[in-house]
């Protein structure tokens, strides 16, 4: 059974069908060839998958591409339009990243927090990206970089 | 990994919903958030078709006050229970167990319908809607129906649905006058994780006497469902809360648990995690210290 799909994809409209079992990530990584969002676990509990819809972070390998129609859906790939967020920027530059596989997961979902949190402490950074497991770098520089970009921005 | 193909039906109505399931054949499944089906039917243990969803059936993912109750819509996600004013304001031991639940994004997705209707012994939103004494509303082939929640779980991952019937929401009443609430969640493995045990408590105390006038208790994780532990709360009742008469209900408490051993620990060991953890929360909940009674530390 196939559905016709009509979002908002990283802040353009976005037509396109698809098998109706499909997850979002199913969608993003096959149909739309944005192979930034990762497959990691299946079940929800990694975090290499968080995309956010209508701004807030979701599962992508557990939310159906159904739910899709009329909502807004940013990937990593369209976070900055081209340039560097300052998250991706801190993150290299802090020596956040090591392979990379986790990172998209954990910028947008350190985005979502510092949307919503503009002066979090290391403990929310900490519970906000609870959800997104790191095997490489063991997290200190994760947090350090989120903190580095909510102190920039109060300047 | 993809799914097993499955067609989906979306329907607009509860009725329309009710209808679908009862149509279809012995295979469908009714998916709220997805959080609990879709790694099942990734993992596939089980293979629905079709597989009905409930985010357009309008009016279902309700916050609102009817008649000094709260009334929540089955698909109010996790997180909106965290958030909402409503919620926070008069019912905050509900908002504070929907904080607890996983992590952001799983909160975003999973909906107080399907946390109920899974039945999972474990979950963080049970034990606080069992303190709270709400009431679970569902829609099916015999028309509408309320359970008290006490009686809404009925066995290991088991409710009383009638066949064919959907959770369409719950109401929860007011709070008593004075009561003070909290949850702790004890996760030794890692912050995200599901509560190896959980305990929430609703605590009413005379301002003049300090003596106990209500308690409620609730376990997750610490029987084949989420329970109240009754005995534990009579042995509060008319009592001051000392130090004995909480080592008493935390006793008892334990007692009443009926817990499983697994990968996450021992029947032995959930059962002194539900001695410790009630006895830490209802001297929390005495001293009026908000951050013991809400976050479990290792």
């Amino acid at each position: 059974m196939n559905l016709t799909l009509e979002f908002t994809l990283n802040d353009r409209s976005c037509r396109v069908d698809a098998p109706a079992h499909f997850t979002v990530l199913d969608l993003v990584r096959d149909t739309l060839a944005l192979t930034g969002t990762k497959d990691g676990c299946g079940e929800g509990v990694c975090g290499a998958c968080t995309v956010l819809l209508d701004g807030r972070p979701i599962r992508a390998c557990l939310v159906l591409a159904a739910r899709l129609g009329g909502r807004r859906l940013v990937t990593i790939e369209g976070i900055a339009g081209g340039e560097l967020d300052p998250l991706q920027e801190a993150f290299a530059r802090v020596g956040a990243v090591q392979c990379g596989f986790c990172t998209p997961g954990m910028i947008l979902s350190a985005r979502a927090l510092l949307e919503e949190e503009p002066a979090p402490s290391a403990e929310d950074v900490r519970e906000a990206l609870a959800g997104n497991l790191c095997r490489c770098t063991g997290y200190v520089k994760i947090v350090e970089a989120v903190l580095v970009v909510a102190q920039g921005r109060r300047g | 990994m993809r799914l097993r193909a499955f067609d989906l039906i979306q329907p607009d109505t509860v009725a329309d919903a009710v209808d679908a399931l009862a149509r279809a054949s012995t295979g469908a499944r009714v998916m709220a958030g997805g959080t609990a089906l879709v790694p099942m039917i990734r993992l596939g243990l089980i293979r629905p078709d079709p597989v009905i969803t409930l985010h357009r059936v309008s009016g279902l993912a309700e916050i609102k006050i009817e008649e000094s109750a709260l009334r929540l819509g089955a698909m109010v996600t996790v997180a909106d229970l965290e958030r909402a004013p409503l919620v926070r304001g008069g019912w905050s031991l509900l908002a504070r167990a929907a904080g607890r639940v996983a992590t952001p994004a799983i909160r975003n997705s999973a909906t107080l319908g399907g946390n109920l209707g899974y039945a999972e012994a474990a979950s963080d939103i049970a034990p606080a809607l069992l303190c709270l004494d709400a009431t679970i509303e569902s829609a099916g082939p015999a028309g509408e129906r309320a359970l008290p929640i006490a009686r809404f779980f009925t066995g290991f991952y088991e409710t009383a649905l009638e066949p064919g019937a959907i959770v369409t929401g719950v109401r929860v009443p007011p709070v008593p006058n004075g009561a003070v609430g909290g949850y702790v969640k004890f996760c030794p493995r890692s912050a995200e994780d599901k509560p190896l045990i959980g305990v929430a408590a609703l605590v009413v105390r005379d301002p003049d006497s300090g003596r106990c006038r209500e308690a409620r208790i609730a376990l997750a994780g610490a029987a084949p469902m989420a329970i109240r532990v009754g005995r534990a709360e009579g042995t509060l009742r008319g009592e001051p809360l000392s130090d004995g008469a909480i080592r008493a209900a935390a006793d008892a408490a334990a007692g009443e648990a009926d817990p499983l051993s697994d990968l996450m620990g021992t029947a032995r060991y959930r059962r002194e995690m539900v001695r410790v953890w009630t006895r830490r929360l209802l001297a929390a909940l005495r001293d009026g210290d908000p951050a013991s009674s809400s976050r479990a530390t290792r």
